[in-house]
């Protein structure tokens, strides 16, 4: 199959059938609502469920209950939506559960706007629920990658029984591009005996599953949280993504950005090199983990005065630009958050501000 | 070839068919040669991405462009204005209604139906092969009567619009033109016209189309491109 004309939303719904998710419930909230639109037509034609819950909270149960089942699930929301699931997402990480969430963010806080987003950021990678829970963050920059990487989600919330998150601001659902569909996963949950409570038939182990969240010995709560923190830790030696621009040159500053928001990045870096002034850019891809090493190594090249994260909220990825820098060079911050997207030339004034 | 288009034109198609570049562009095309044009953005469903976002662009060259009010432009709930239903009861030269995606997008034209009485319409519906849903002509006859259930009004015409945006090449105009000739044979409704990107113009061979050719300059882009200028 060649080629075709997707926007993000419908594009990441065709991924999860690909990735042989056949289960989708959903509430429908803008700036997300094409996915369900999408599967709607689509679930039924590759015999699998959609079913529109009667809210964001009902919807995250019924993921929390497919995934204990063993099968593959998903969800779309946007960010207040995203808020509502936040207590299940706490529970299927501590019960151990995989499952497969995408945050098409929008402008917040509260009912915010429609526009797109980049303020879920802290939400996404430090408090997704409530509890030490961390769940797997990518952030796609277009539409092909939200496809590739909704692809490796299912798997990697398998390999690791924990919720992965894709974190796509408003324009990645939104804009529309060419892609291309990866073959084909395999459908099953290659290690769903290990956690699913789908009766003893067809199981291996003579162990039954239990799916649960309690624990009210303390000892064993604290262990349960020990094997959390090991995955996580886990998660930090072997899937960090990044992608880095314009690094081969002799940069005086290095632009930290990811999603859209670093292909606008991008073009301020090109109409900056045709001014002689060099700008080197590193777009995490995974945000949790988050690619410290990656950062500094690049922020510390010979030459480098200054680095600056540049996002669509108020300043919520520069905490983890610092913390990469450990103080080591200047770390500033430029953004927005309303909708309005930085244009390539506020982001030629923020680099040139920096005077260096 | 000149398309040959008078009178109130709605133009439909499945979500991402490309109706409102089709709008903008058919608007500037017939402005430049003269005609007295009008465009009402009746986008209802979409988000981002709309005939608004060209609304200053289009003004500068003499279109009209009907739209909500200044307050609700960002409103995430439909919003009719009546100065559509004025535009359609007093319509000028060309006025051309962009309706939104689908059957969904096209059920507000049911509403409007008072203001349709008794004129005649071009109803067209935008194709792009390249799309979900629309790369068979069972897909496009679906989309039609989902559409024409939804809007209540009778689809008369297609429009090729065969485009995967900058990666689009000749062989996708040329496969696409093959497409929606079929799809008309098929269905007997008239082709008024096929799409060109702008930068494509000087490569395709128009001869080998037996219908007229509009050229696209996109401008629905992304903010880290640049909309090709209108004038």
């Amino acid at each position: 199959m060649g080629k075709v004309l997707m926007k993000g939303n419908e594009a990441i719904g065709e991924a999860a059938i690909r990735a042989g998710c056949l289960n989708y419930f959903a509430y429908p909230i803008t700036p997300q609502s094409e996915v369900a639109e999408y599967l709607s037509r689509r679930m039924p034609e590759v015999n699998g469920n959609f079913l529109q819950g009667e809210s964001e909270v009902a919807v995250s149960y019924m993921i929390f209950g497919a995934s204990a089942a063993g099968e593959r699930v998903f969800t779309t929301s946007s960010s207040p939506g995203i808020s509502l699931m936040s207590e299940a997402i706490s529970y299927i990480a501590a019960a151990q559960c995989p499952a497969v969430f995408v945050n098409i963010m929008r402008g917040g806080p509260g009912l915010g706007g429609i526009l797109p987003s980049q303020a879920d950021y802290l939400q996404a990678t430090k408090g997704i629920g409530h509890g030490d829970c961390r769940l797997l963050v990518m952030a796609p920059a277009g539409v092909q990658e939200a496809v590739e990487m909704v692809m490796m989600a299912f798997p990697l919330a398998e390999k690791y029984r924990n919720p992965v998150i894709i974190l796509g601001d408003g324009l990645i659902g939104q804009m529309m591009e060419p892609v291309e569909f990866p073959d084909h996963l395999k459908s099953e949950p290659s290690n769903k005996d290990d956690w699913a409570i789908n009766g003893m038939d067809t199981r291996k182990s003579t162990e039954r599953n239990l799916v649960k969240s309690l624990f009210l010995d303390p000892t064993q709560l604290n262990d349960n949280n020990l094997i959390l923190k090991a995955k996580y830790e886990r998660m930090k030696k072997e899937e960090i993504r990044y992608e880095k621009y314009n690094t081969d040159s002799d940069y005086k500053v290095l632009i930290v950005s990811y999603g859209t928001m670093s292909r606008v990045c991008k073009t301020a870096i090109d109409q900056l090199k045709e001014e002689g002034i060099e700008v080197g850019l590193i777009r995490p891809q995974t945000l949790f983990p988050f690619p410290e090493a990656a950062v500094r190594e690049t922020a510390l090249k010979e030459g480098c005065k200054a680095v600056i994260s540049i996002e669509m909220s108020m300043g919520q990825m520069v905490e983890d630009v610092s913390m990469s820098l450990q103080g080591k060079l200047p770390v500033s911050w430029y953004g927005k958050c309303g909708g309005d997207i930085p244009t390539p030339e506020e982001v030629i004034d923020a680099v040139k501000g920096l005077n260096v | 070839m000149e398309i040959d288009l008078q009178g109130i034109v709605v133009i439909v198609g499945n979500y991402g068919s490309g109706k409102t570049e089709v709008s903008i562009n058919l608007a500037v095309n017939k402005k430049r040669a003269g005609v007295d044009v009008k465009i009402a953005d009746l986008d209802l469903v979409n988000p981002y991405f709309r005939t608004r976002e060209a609304r200053s662009q289009l003004s500068e060259i003499g279109i009209g462009v009907a739209l909500p009010p200044e307050e609700y432009l960002q409103a995430d709930l439909p919003i009719l204005s009546p100065v559509v239903a004025g535009l359609i009861k007093n319509p000028v030269e060309l006025t051309i209604i962009d309706a939104g995606g689908d059957d969904a997008g096209a059920t507000v034209l049911a509403t409007l139906a008072d203001a349709f009485n008794g004129k005649s319409v071009h109803m067209l519906q935008v194709v792009n092969p390249l799309r979900p849903f629309t790369g068979t002509v069972k897909g496009c006859l679906k989309m039609r009567n989902e559409i024409e259930t939804a809007s209540k009004m009778t689809i008369n015409g297609i429009i090729g619009n065969s485009n995967l945006i900058d990666e689009t090449r000749p062989e996708d105009i040329y496969s696409g033109y093959e497409f929606v000739k079929l799809l008309s044979q098929e269905s007997g409704l008239a082709l008024k016209f096929i799409t060109v990107p702008s930068n494509l113009m000087t490569e395709i061979d128009v001869s080998r189309f037996s219908c007229p050719v509009l050229q696209i300059k996109r401008q629905l882009v992304p903010p880290w491109k640049k909309a090709v200028k209108l004038s």
